[in-house]
């Protein structure tokens, strides 16, 4: 298996960092190699945060360059866009439909819209997939598992890691109503693949 | 993920839980420090292992405190860690320097976390130097699986050496979660026993210390046969071209050269100081050339420049002072790739998009208090332009970005006040705000307090009270009546301190009080005198993770008119402009109802009250 490398881009506070830590746990009681990074900038939250996770048989390096993702999971549409030169002119890129302008890309006017933001990510690389993932978070009451909706449709798009060590390592990591939600969350983004017949 | 999982179990660990565990299997028994991205998870996850298995666990004041406390600890025997990030280790480094001469008897390990990039970190320090000049052994691991064998083994070599031992880690290494197997829990059962010996432990006789320097000097002269044993430097691969690397490089160098089946030997030390020539001086006549890549500073590049003159090679050596390496930064693969001379990957196109840096959180207190100072700065009939508010480490730093820009200055660790009172005595003639959070205030801001308030200065002060240790992920501060690991505390409180230091006013406010912080400040900015002001309200995401009731404030569609003061006058983060109408993120306002305040159309509601 040649490493598998996926970028997460997000606001610090959505749950990206949760995400990495979920496929390196489901990665490792799969069996496989695994290491992973973070730009986490100077404070914890509501900064834009870039996860890095590579999978394979054996792996060193913790980071990858520009041009070098697999796929690229977006939590937020700015931080997406922020980050595709990340993405492999064959990677993939799932992206939750969320619009968060900082307070800079709020005060620019014109404000670039959520429209723009995904048309100008579909110029530059089709294999674009766009998530209503708030919507599927929000009817099961909780916005905050948008995070496991997008690793659902990871999932179950890519076939890694198996979707029963991710529930495993969804229910290590997480504890009590969060660990159930975002199970379900997860299989959410599951269902949502096989409804809609997605490929990417 | 369970820790105490028996040996042979492979987790998934961040590099930092990978030292906790390291540390549970050599047995530690005290382990404090001061909390320092990326070093703080060793100590938040050994707290829950504090009972268990009888570990004092416990956040210090700061750094050298922290060491003095792990260090009288290892005096009786037992083992001891402290951990802390590079610029704690400025100031931890006084007590470090002595113990050298002094030594320990159990097991003493120092964690220190560089941050090359940097990426949370005021300097790029490069720690590797203080071992040097401690004269104390230094080892660096390079993966999640290695930082907790070398957590392990720092101990025993610590305790065979009798020397306190540095392991020095950074962010790639720290940050970055990786498959380890866990190893066998070593059971010590030793009783604490602290025998005087005064020649070794007394620093006052100088006819000792110089003979403790002998002993010192020849103690490290046996680092690199002890540290011999446990195989810390390898060799990978076969080739004339010798790479020389160590710590988080060495993942760089380990996959292009493996990717590109580049002919050349990989030499990555584990044991940086004494640096380890005997190891070497078999392998590096065997080179043609030699590359080093290392982050940081070339510290291996002056050791092996050193090892080749000593040995009489002429090796040409490739590394930073050729540029083949970058002096700033941190490493990659790409730049391991360029200094081997290989193609490296285009990246796809870069769109520019407005940047994000870390702003305060929805409902930071701190937010409060510098609408307020801003104010009465403009109601003293000055201009921001001329009141320099010197800041201090923390969150409240997080006041330089849009649209709060308060801060002047950033600078170490309860600098606001000494240089606030610094521009004063050379006569600055408008009023100075000096601005410190609270556990920086206790880490290192009461000497200054005291300096001001006895030399007589006009000053501000604001103390930003949020009663924890914000930035680092919320740690325990000495105000706390209880510690993480649940034992009791007694609280030492902030006003008491600051009344028995005797600064001209005190005044303790809630800075949700908007109009009253004001008030307090203008009427304060312009008196003659060290003036403090505690600013006290818990920081807004640990009153929401401790299950406070919490508001939750909407805009209105139909009210917004799109003037964007609500954003413009607060900068919080849960508000943003979407197709020109403010929106608020409702699972991210924390209900503090700042923003409210500014909109003339009173299109900010409160939405709900829960929990
Ligand atoms: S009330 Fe306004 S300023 Fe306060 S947290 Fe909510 S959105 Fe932010
Ligand atoms: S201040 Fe009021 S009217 Fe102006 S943008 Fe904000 S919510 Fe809308």
């Amino acid at each position: 298996m040649k490493p598998l490398n996926i970028l997460i881009a997000s606001v610090g506070g959505q749950g990206g960092l949760t995400l990495a830590r979920v496929l390196a746990t489901s990665a490792v009681l799969q069996g496989l190699s695994v290491r992973t990074s973070e730009s986490l900038g100077m404070a914890q939250r509501y900064g834009s945060v870039v996860g890095y996770i590579r999978i394979g048989e054996e792996i060193y390096s913790p980071i990858f360059e520009p041009g070098e993702a697999d796929y690229l999971l977006g939590l937020e549409l700015n931080e997406t866009l922020r980050n595709l030169h990340y993405v492999k002119p064959s990677g993939k890129i799932i992206v939750a439909d969320e619009y968060r302008p900082s307070y800079e890309m709020s005060m620019a006017s014109p404000n670039i819209t959520r429209n723009e933001v995904i048309s100008e990510m579909l110029s530059i690389n089709p294999n674009l997939l766009v998530i209503p993932a708030r919507k599927i978070a929000l009817k099961l009451g909780n916005p905050r598992a948008l995070n496991m909706v997008i690793l659902g449709v990871f999932v179950g798009l890519s076939g890694i890691p198996r979707i029963e060590y991710v529930e495993k390592a969804i229910s290590e990591i997480l504890t009590g109503i969060s660990a159930e939600i975002s199970v379900v969350a997860f299989r959410e983004g599951l269902k949502f693949v096989t409804k809609n017949s997605l490929n990417l | 993920m369970n820790l105490l999982s028996p040996p042979g179990t492979k987790l998934a660990l961040m590099g930092n839980e990978a030292i906790a565990r390291g540390a549970i299997e050599a047995g530690v028994k005290v382990v404090t420090g001061y909390p320092g991205t990326p070093s703080s998870e060793v100590i938040m996850t050994l707290h829950k292992f504090s009972k268990t298995l009888n570990i004092y666990v416990e956040w210090a004041i700061n750094e050298r405190v922290a060491f003095e406390v792990a260090y009288g600890a290892s005096l009786t025997g037992l083992r001891a860690m402290v951990t802390m990030k590079a610029p704690g280790l400025n100031v931890a480094s006084d007590p470090i320097i002595s113990a050298a001469y002094s030594g320990t008897t159990g097991g003493l390990v120092i964690l220190v976390a560089d941050d090359p990039g940097p990426h949370t970190t005021q300097t790029e320090q490069d720690s590797r130097w203080y071992a040097k000049l401690a004269k104390l052994p230094m080892i660096s691991p390079s993966s999640p699986q290695e930082a907790k064998e070398f957590t392990k083994l720092a101990f025993s070599i610590s305790e065979e050496l009798e020397l306190p031992i540095f392991l020095r880690t950074s962010t790639r290494v720290n940050h970055s979660i990786g498959e380890v197997l866990l190893g066998e829990v070593e059971t010590l059962s030793r009783f604490p026993l602290f025998r005087r010996n005064q020649q070794r432990f007394v620093r006052a006789g100088m006819a000792w210390n110089l003979e403790r320097h002998v002993w010192l000097n020849n103690q490290l002269k046996k680092v690199e046969e002890v540290v011999g044993k446990y195989y810390l430097n390898k060799v990978y691969g076969d080739g004339k071209l010798c790479v020389v690397t160590e710590g988080a490089a060495f993942n760089y160098v380990y996959e292009v050269i493996k990717e590109h089946e580049v002919k050349a030997k990989i030499i990555k030390l584990g044991l940086l100081y004494p640096f380890p020539s005997k190891f070497l001086s078999k392998i590096l006549p065997e080179c043609d050339e030699v590359l080093i890549v290392e982050e940081l500073d070339p510290y291996l590049e002056e050791n092996i420049k050193n090892t080749l003159f000593d040995l009489g090679l002429k090796i040409k050596v490739y590394g930073k002072t050729t540029n083949h390496i970058p002096l700033e930064g941190e490493l990659n693969t790409r730049i391991v790739k360029k200094a081997l001379g290989l193609p490296v990957e285009s990246p796809g196109k870069h769109v520019h998009v407005h940047p994000r840096p870390p702003p305060l959180c929805p409902g930071c207190p701190h937010r409060f208090t510098f609408v307020a100072l801003k104010t009465a700065i403009f109601r003293s009939g000055l201009k921001l332009s001329e009141v320099p508010i010197i800041g201090d480490i923390g969150c409240s730093a997080l006041s330089v970005y849009q649209p709060i820009n308060m801060l002047w200055t950033e600078h170490s660790m309860g600098a606001s006040v000494s240089m606030a009172m610094g521009l004063k005595i050379a006569e600055y003639d408008k009023p100075v705000v000096a601005v410190i959070g609270d556990s920086t205030f206790f880490h290192a801001g009461i000497q200054s307090l005291i300096e001001a308030v006895n030399k007589r200065v006009d000053l501000l002060i604001l103390i930003l009270d949020n009663n924890v240790v914000a930035m680092t992920g919320h740690q325990s501060t000495p105000a706390w009546d209880k510690s993480e690991t649940g034992r009791i505390l007694k609280p030492v409180l902030i006003e008491d301190i600051v009344r028995a230091i005797g600064p001209d006013e005190l005044v303790i406010v809630d800075p949700y009080n908007l109009d009253e912080t004001t008030r307090i400040m203008e009427e304060l900015l312009l008196k003659p005198g060290v003036k403090v002001v505690i600013a006290r309200h818990a920081c807004a995401l640990l009153e929401k993770r401790l299950g406070k009731p919490l508001k939750t404030y909407t805009v209105v569609d139909e009210r917004c008119k799109g003037c964007k003061s609500c954003l413009i006058s607060t900068g919080c983060p849960a508000l943003y402009i979407e197709g020109g109408k403010a929106k608020i993120i409702t699972e991210d306002c924390n209900g503090c109802g700042l923003c409210s305040k500014f909109c003339a159309y009173e299109a900010i509601r409160l939405l709900e009250v829960s929990g």
